[in-house]
Parts: C-alpha cells; sequence; structure tokens
C-alpha cells in the first residue's frame, strides 16, 4: 500500500450533505475520460465468444475458469483462492458478474465526465463509490505496466525525463491523489 | 443444574461455528493507497474507523489479514466484494496456516 499527501487546492471536496465535487481542466477531463474507456474497453475483452449454454450466460456462468493471461486483467479480476482447483471453479460462476460490476463503475465514471460542464463533476455518495472502484483499477492497470510491485516510488520519480513511463508515471501519481481527495470528502461525511 | 465449566462452554461454541470456519484474507498491495484500503473496509463490512484502520495497518505492516470471518457462502460473498473494489483478496479455511 501506499500513502499520499492530500492537496488542498483542488481534487474533490463535500458540498453539503451528499455531493461531492470537483473541477477539472479540459486537458486532465480528457485524460480521465481516455483512461476510463481504456478500462472499459480491457474488460470487454474477456467476454465470451462463444457461450453453448444461454441459460449459463443468463445467470452468469462463464466458459472462463483459467485466469486471465493478461497480466493487467489478471490483477482486475484476481483468483479467490489459492488453490488452483477451486479458483477456476470460483471464476467459472462468479468473473462475469465481477466484470460486470467494474464495468458499471466505469460507465458511470464516463458518464459523469461525458455530462460535466465548465469541468465541474458533481457526484453523490454511491457515483463517489463507482468513482474510487473506477480510478483505482485505472491505478492497479497503471500500477502493473508501471512494475509497481518491483520498483520504488522513488525510481520511479527518477525516470529520464524521456522515458515515455515518467509521464504514465506522473498520471498514475495524479489519480492516486485525486483517488485520496475523494476519500478524505468521503470520510469526513462519515465522522 | 449442570455445571458448565471453561472446557465445555468451549466444546459448545465449536459446535455452533462448525459452519463458520471460513476467512477471508486482505493481502498488501503496492498500488492501493492505504486510505483507501481503510474506506473499503468500513463500506464493505460496516466496520467503524478504528477497527478499518486498524485491519489496514495489520495488512500494511504484516501483508495480509483476516477482515472475515464465517460460512464458505459468506466468504466467497465478501471476497467478491472486495474484487469489486480492486483489493487484493482471498478466503480459506480458517484452520489452515495462512
Amino acid at each position: 500500500m501506499t500513502d499520499h499527501d492530500s492537496d488542498e487546492q483542488h481534487g474533490f471536496h463535500r458540498h453539503g450533505d451528499n455531493a461531492f465535487v470537483a473541477e477539472f481542466s479540459e486537458s486532465e477531463r480528457e485524460v480521465l475520460i481516455n483512461l476510463v474507456e481504456q478500462i472499459i474497453e480491457l474488460l470487454g475483452e474477456r467476454t465470451d465468444n462463444h457461450v453453448d449454454d444461454p441459460l449459463a450466460a443468463m445467470v452468469g456462468i462463464t466458459t472462463h475458469d483459467s485466469p486471465p493471461e493478461d497480466e493487467v486483467l489478471l490483477r482486475l479480476l484476481p483468483n479467490a483462492y489459492a488453490d488452483q482447483v477451486d479458483a477456476a471453479e470460483f471464476r467459472r460462476y462468479t468473473e462475469s458478474t465481477l466484470r460486470g460490476k467494474k464495468y458499471a463503475h466505469s460507465m458511470s465514471m464516463r458518464i459523469t465526465l461525458k455530462s460535466s460542464v465548465d469541468g465541474i463533476v458533481e457526484v453523490d455518495h454511491d457515483g463517489a463509490n463507482d468513482w474510487l472502484g473506477a480510478m483505482n483499477d485505472i491505478r492497479l492497470a497503471l500500477g502493473v505496466r508501471l512494475k509497481v510491485e518491483q520498483t520504488s516510488h522513488e525510481e520511479l520519480e527518477l525516470l529520464a525525463p524521456d522515458d515515455p513511463m515518467r509521464g504514465v508515471y506522473a498520471v498514475y501519481s495524479w489519480l492516486g491523489w485525486l483517488q485520496e481527495s475523494l476519500i478524505v470528502a468521503l470520510m469526513d461525511e462519515a465522522i | 443444574m449442570v455445571k458448565v465449566d471453561e472446557k465445555i462452554e468451549e466444546a459448545i461454541k465449536e459446535i455452533f461455528s462448525g459452519d463458520k470456519p471460513w476467512v477471508t484474507i486482505v493481502w498488501d498491495d503496492p498500488v492501493n493507497l492505504m486510505t483507501y484500503v481503510t474506506y473499503v473496509l468500513m463500506e464493505l463490512f460496516g466496520y467503524n474507523r478504528e477497527k478499518a484502520h486498524e485491519l489496514m495497518m495489520k495488512v500494511h505492516t504484516e501483508g495480509k489479514a483476516v477482515v472475515s470471518t464465517g460460512s464458505r457462502e459468506e466468504m466467497e460473498h465478501d471476497v467478491a466484494r472486495l474484487h469489486e473494489y480492486g483489493l487484493w483478496a482471498t478466503l480459506q479455511r480458517g484452520d489452515q496456516a495462512i
């Protein structure tokens, strides 16, 4: 886990009982839409091409019982058991539901961004939870690509200026800060 | 009157907890924010801030923590909800070494 200093200047803040507001520049808004759309696309790649049993598909049973080969998808849709047989069985019955929930979080975030006026985004408690889930999925995806597991934050901050991963790391850090601002706003409510 | 000592009490407790030998474990993750883990535990399990913070710190310092206990079905439900919010969680029998 990581700790993140919250900046008072921007990010989300609370408005009244059940509203959380943030203001984004046009480029920030575009970056967020772009990222969330990539998660939506990625989750869509894991849909079934051939489901023999339409009834099984209807109740959410998939033909997938093996973990995703893609590292990012594996982090988004992880195994629930250390035991491979139990993990496969659980995945067969639950993966499509999990994918659907993540998809819904991302779609909710996308819709708020797309319908925002002058870059101002407002969400209620449920919408905020959708945003947190969606932002977290983006950070998990970027984290896998940045190899955050093996590389320290100090090392990532020292990447060469022309290294494209430097820009990715900047986006990753910014998202962490934005996520933190929303959590702080939500926690204030809980006091 | 029957007399129930601690040993018998323990045995009775075991009989009734027979269907609750499973645990949900949250594992440390370099991406998830500390405040986020705390918040998710509060939201999903209704834990107060103190308890959620304590569990988060256990995950952070020891690499893992048991966050809920119950039947296998209940733990599968908990793991699915934790996965929905991107926490790294697994379930297993409570008597297995973690």
